[in-house]
């Protein structure tokens, strides 16, 4: 007899899509936030921290219609875990829409003419695309259920952390003039911004992984690197 | 320990001697009487090993009718396990095979075996009386002898049992149980007035104080909360948790929270369609059965996508 508790189901599928759209409103800030990085575009770069309240407001909604299916739905099972997840990757969703914030609070620091280093820039805007490229592989994977692509995501990962690291040799050796130092300070933490943007990418994965086997297990341990989930 | 003797009743099997040593109930052994002493006031006092039961490839009939397929699990001791699945799948039939009154229906029938510790209770010359001694009913409607006082509805079982007690022994039996069933404090003034002026509620407790009297190992339960209010539900799901501490309970509930609530496992049966017999789909851990099971019709059926 399918067909019972038919609307629930509507209603959870609404939200799964809803919550999953936030990686949409995420990608677009990243990419505007990256084009700011790239011209050093102070209003566009307050335009993103502006419209970070799209991103909170998508998730205290569907947190709070989660809660409320949770509630009155008593969901178990495959329904169960789906709402959990969500609830996570609603997390995920807004520490990724803050670290946009958190890049475009940067840029007026280093003035609209800052002694830029290009290959430091084109450095940061490869680490970008790779983070688009991983939150868009993560929606993919959550929406079909794909454990293969969410575990994927490590590998992906990876590549931005090794981008990462050679941004920080740069800034080591950016030579003794106060003003660039400043400049690629700043970098260094657009970078690690867009590095975290890359790691919640993978916590959805996780989610996916949870989702789909029941198991909730971290895919890399950070403290224990060797030990493979 | 000195019972009637219905040791006769069983073949080979029985192991009289540990079975004393450890103070255990058998098939084999009558009257809870001359322990009373000894046991303790109210089921959370101290916790005790009660026995297994297990089913190993059980078909009921009713006449030409075959009601349950091939149903073969074990429920554990000092555990509940929550017997879930739609009407017309066979839970109720199968619990009450459990304790032999599915025979009471005329034209029923049982095949397969259904062993206490290793007892078959379907076993040659068991006799059935002996068995729903040890393996106690509580039903869906509270069902106090109407007539009987509060006391008498609890000693009961007790006369029916075991001949004639003393009348100290008679007291301390009746108090252990009402006690045990957290009903005690409520009636303890009003011993000798009927039954049947509990609550709907108060009448389920002293349907379990009746059950557990006469020292059982399992006490199987039908729906016990379905004619109850939530409040009388829930106090009866926790007098469940404390009752697991001396007997092996298996419990019969349409209420899918209150399987998640109160059992520790959760066995689902389903019919693949009606005029079919029902058979046992899914046993596990409750905890698993409602967040990951293994089987699509369980995960179905827990997560309210079928009647």
């Amino acid at each position: 007899m399918p067909g019972i508790r038919v609307e629930y189901q509507e209603e959870l599928e609404a939200l799964e899509a809803s919550a999953l759209g936030g990686l949409d409103l995420v990608t677009s800030q990243l990419v505007r936030t990256l084009e700011a990085v790239e011209h050093q575009d102070i209003e566009l770069a307050q335009i993103v921290v502006a419209d970070d309240d799209r991103i909170d407001g998508r998730y205290l909604e569907v947190h709070q219609a989660l809660i409320t299916l949770l509630a009155t739905q008593s969901p178990v099972a495959t329904d169960l875990r789906l709402i959990s997840a969500l609830l996570h990757v609603l997390k995920n969703i807004e520490r990724m829409g803050d670290q946009c914030v958190n890049i475009c609070k940067v840029i007026p620091m280093s003035g609209h003419t800052p002694p830029a280093d290009q290959e430091m820039v084109k450095l940061i805007l490869t680490m970008g695309a790779h983070a688009k490229a991983l939150i868009a592989q993560a929606k993919r994977a959550f929406c079909e259920r794909n454990v293969e692509m969410a575990r994927d995501l490590v590998d992906r990962d990876d590549v931005i952390d090794e981008l990462n690291r050679d941004c920080f040799r740069l800034a080591l050796a950016i030579g003794d003039d106060a003003d660039q130092r400043e400049w690629a300070m700043t970098m260094m933490l657009t970078a690690r911004a867009i590095e975290r943007i890359g790691d919640n990418s993978v916590d959805i994965g996780e989610q996916v992984a949870f989702v789909v086997t029941g198991l909730f297990r971290e895919f890399e341990d950070a403290s224990h690197p060797d030990a493979h989930a | 320990m000195e019972g009637r003797k219905l040791r006769d009743m069983f073949g080979s099997e029985s192991k009289p001697g540990t079975e004393a040593e450890e103070g255990r109930n058998t098939m084999s052994q009558a009257g809870p009487v001359t322990e009373t002493s000894s046991q303790p006031q109210g089921a959370a006092a101290s916790a005790r090993r009660a026995k297994t039961l297990e089913a190993k490839e059980v078909n009921l009939y009713y006449g030409d009718f075959h009601a349950v397929e091939n149903v073969n699990m074990t429920i554990e001791p000092n555990k509940v396990t929550a017997l879930i699945g739609s009407s017309g799948c066979g839970k109720t039939t199968f619990l009450r095979s459990l304790n032999r009154m599915h025979e009471l229906t005329p034209g029923a029938s049982v095949k397969g075996s259904i062993q206490l510790d290793g007892e078959d209770v379907y076993g040659a010359g068991v006799d059935p009386v002996a068995v729903r001694r040890l393996v106690g009913m509580v039903f869906q409607q509270p069902n106090p002898f109407p007539t009987m006082s509060i006391y008498d509805n609890v000693a009961a079982g007790l006369d029916f049992n075991a001949g004639k007690i003393r009348k100290a022994d008679k007291d301390a039996i009746v108090e252990r149980s009402l006690r045990g069933a957290h009903l005690w404090d409520e009636v303890k003034d009003r011993l000798g007035r009927p039954g049947s002026g509990l609550s709907g509620g108060q009448q389920q407790r002293l349907c379990i104080a009746r059950a557990t009297a006469v020292s059982p190992e399992v006490l199987l339960m039908d729906e016990p909360c379905s004619a109850l209010d939530p409040v009388a539900t829930l106090a009866i799901e926790d007098l469940i948790g404390e009752l697991k501490k001396e007997y092996t309970i298996a419990i019969v509930t349409h209420n899918m929270q209150q399987a998640a609530r109160a059992s520790d496992n959760t066995a689902f049966f389903n019919l693949d369609e009606s005029g079919k017999p029902g058979h046992l789909v899914e046993i596990g851990p409750t905890q698993e059965i409602f967040t990951k099971p293994k089987k699509k019709e369980t995960e179905d059926y827990v997560s309210g996508r079928f009647g």
